[in-house]
């Protein structure tokens, strides 16, 4: 793949929810296997943002490509391009009437029309992955919330996605499992995922992120590496709120 | 413990729902009780009625054979036509309610203003009404035999009934679940298909078990446009033999023991979708 060509690219986006702009004319690039942390207050768009990109929140305005392909025109076979783009909640959205394992190999059974044998074969090592192969046959409704996360990660991987997107992805757990998520992300960083994360954990956006991006009112305010941003942040929006979290 | 307590005490093991992921239930209105092991008077109430309408049964007949017996004897193929009428129509009616459920809830402003104002009119006229209107009004233009129009006249009117059962369980499950799956790339249907409906299953079973012991009793309707079921029966019975304490006694024991019956498998079914553990 080319490396000077962006994988997701956002070009003067916006969203309004009645007379609110949610997104105001939102420019940003990922390029393959760049991890991008974004934060900012609630409210500020941030969620709307990864919602976009796959269309789970349509746009008003702009225009919004991934892999060259501009998924809020009508005529875009979103179904296809959902497919490369893994998803992961903050209430994790597993679904209760399928084991773990099930909720793995679903999509790839029916989307993909991989045999059942063989979309077992490839989920295991993803469960292994994130270490909860134990734990295969039982249903969501016996695992911790921070097992049910790691679930939900595998089951986007099932899919095989070019880019994956966390939208607050540790937002709804104990404090004591919010480590054992983040490390298991970390290692996807490591493999060379193209991630786009929205989260509060500014560790892991220090430690992770090639690049972090500051949004307050539907706007993105200050955008830089972490070192720049957590540093010596520019903008006086981006030090209040770094000054209240930190 | 007095009786009362521990039946508050053993009554809602469906409180701890929200733990076990399990979604919401649709409360349940009309219709006999569906009978639930929690709920110890009930149960012990289903017990009653039924062994009590089952040894009245045998007791009439072997004191008093004529006219008991002749009776048992004469109405079994009215006992037929009545679970043919409500087997007929509760197949049709789900497969109705389903399109109307989903047309209730579908985005298309033209499918939903349809679908709600089908399910509108259909509630807010008698069934005895869209019986005789579907038999005797309409048959002024083509005469629809009677066995038709009631399974029309039943099918129409239960589903909407059932559309709004599968509207409400549908929209019972969490968003969230649409999301997760439209993200994986399943389409709208697909996505219906695989995972809204087979939840929303539990939700909607309890109701439609009521509905469907609800419809078996209304059948009895359908016996004043000609259909030679239960109650038919009994009235031919009747009105040769004069025997009108009797025949309807007999009818209404076996009505009971039926919906008794019905209200029993439903709860079996009920049980047997409930974990997903």
């Amino acid at each position: 793949m080319n490396e000077s060509q962006p994988i997701i690219s956002i070009r003067g986006v916006y969203k309004f929810f009645g007379r609110l702009a949610a997104l105001e004319n939102i420019d940003l690039d990922v390029y393959p296997q760049e991890r991008i942390v974004v934060i900012g207050p609630s409210g500020s768009g941030k969620s709307t943002l990864l919602r976009a990109v796959n269309q789970l929140e349509s746009i008003d305005r702009g225009t919004l490509q991934v892999n060259g392909s501009d998924v809020s025109h009508p005529k875009a076979d979103l179904n296809k391009i959902r497919m490369g783009l893994g998803m992961v909640f903050q209430n994790f959205n597993l679904f209760p009437h399928k084991t773990v394992l099930e909720n793995l190999t679903l999509a790839p059974i029916k989307l993909k029309k991989i045999p059942r044998e063989q979309a077992e074969e490839q989920a295991y090592p993803l469960l292994d992955k994130v270490g909860i192969r134990d734990k295969a046959d039982k249903y969501p409704s016996k695992l911790s919330g921070g097992e049910k996360q790691r679930v939900a990660i595998a089951r986007a991987l099932a899919m095989n996605p070019q880019i994956m997107l966390f939208d607050e992805p540790t937002s709804a757990l104990d404090p004591e499992m919010i480590g054992e998520v983040l490390d298991v992300m970390k290692d996807l960083a490591l493999e060379g995922m193209t991630m786009l994360v929205v989260s509060h954990e500014m560790g892991f956006a220090r430690e992770v992120a090639d690049r972090v991006v500051f949004m307050d009112e539907g706007r993105i305010v200050e955008r830089g590496t972490p070192e720049h941003f957590f540093q010596n942040p520019q903008h006086p929006r981006t030090q209040k709120f770094l000054s209240q979290i930190l | 413990m007095s009786h009362a307590e521990q039946r508050a005490q053993q009554s809602n093991p469906r409180d701890t729902e929200e733990e076990t992921g399990q979604s919401k239930r649709i409360e349940v209105t009309d219709s006999a009780a569906i009978p639930d092991k929690s709920d110890k008077g009930l149960f012990t109430a289903w017990r009653v009625s039924c062994f009590g309408a089952i040894g009245l049964i045998i007791l009439l007949c072997s004191v008093k054979p004529d006219p008991y017996l002749d009776i048992l004897l004469f109405v079994p193929d009215g006992v037929l036509v009545t679970f043919e009428v409500t087997m007929l129509s509760i197949v049709l009616s789900l497969i109705v309610g389903l399109i109307t459920g989903l047309g209730r809830l579908s985005g298309n402003a033209f499918i939903n203003l349809t679908a709600s104002t089908y399910v509108e009119v259909v509630r807010g006229i008698p069934l005895l009404v869209q019986l005789f209107y579907i038999y005797y009004a309409i048959g002024t233009f083509t005469q629809i035999p009677p066995f038709t129009a009631a399974i029309i006249a039943l099918t129409v009117c239960y589903g909407a009934y059932m559309g709004e059962i599968f509207r409400a369980g549908i929209d019972s499950i969490d968003p969230g679940q649409t999301e997760a799956a439209r993200s994986l790339g399943f389409s709208r249907w697909q996505t219906m298909y695989h995972v809204i409906i087979p939840q929303a299953m539990r939700t909607i079973l309890p109701p439609v078990g009521n509905e469907f012991i609800a419809l078996l009793k209304d059948t009895s309707l359908v016996s004043i446009i000609a259909v030679s079921d239960l109650l038919r029966r009994g009235r031919e019975f009747a009105t040769s033999t004069f025997d009108y304490f009797e025949t309807f006694t007999l009818v209404a024991l076996i009505y009971l023991l039926i919906t008794l019956f019905l209200s029993k498998i439903v709860n079996i079914m009920e049980n047997r979708v409930t974990p997903y553990e």
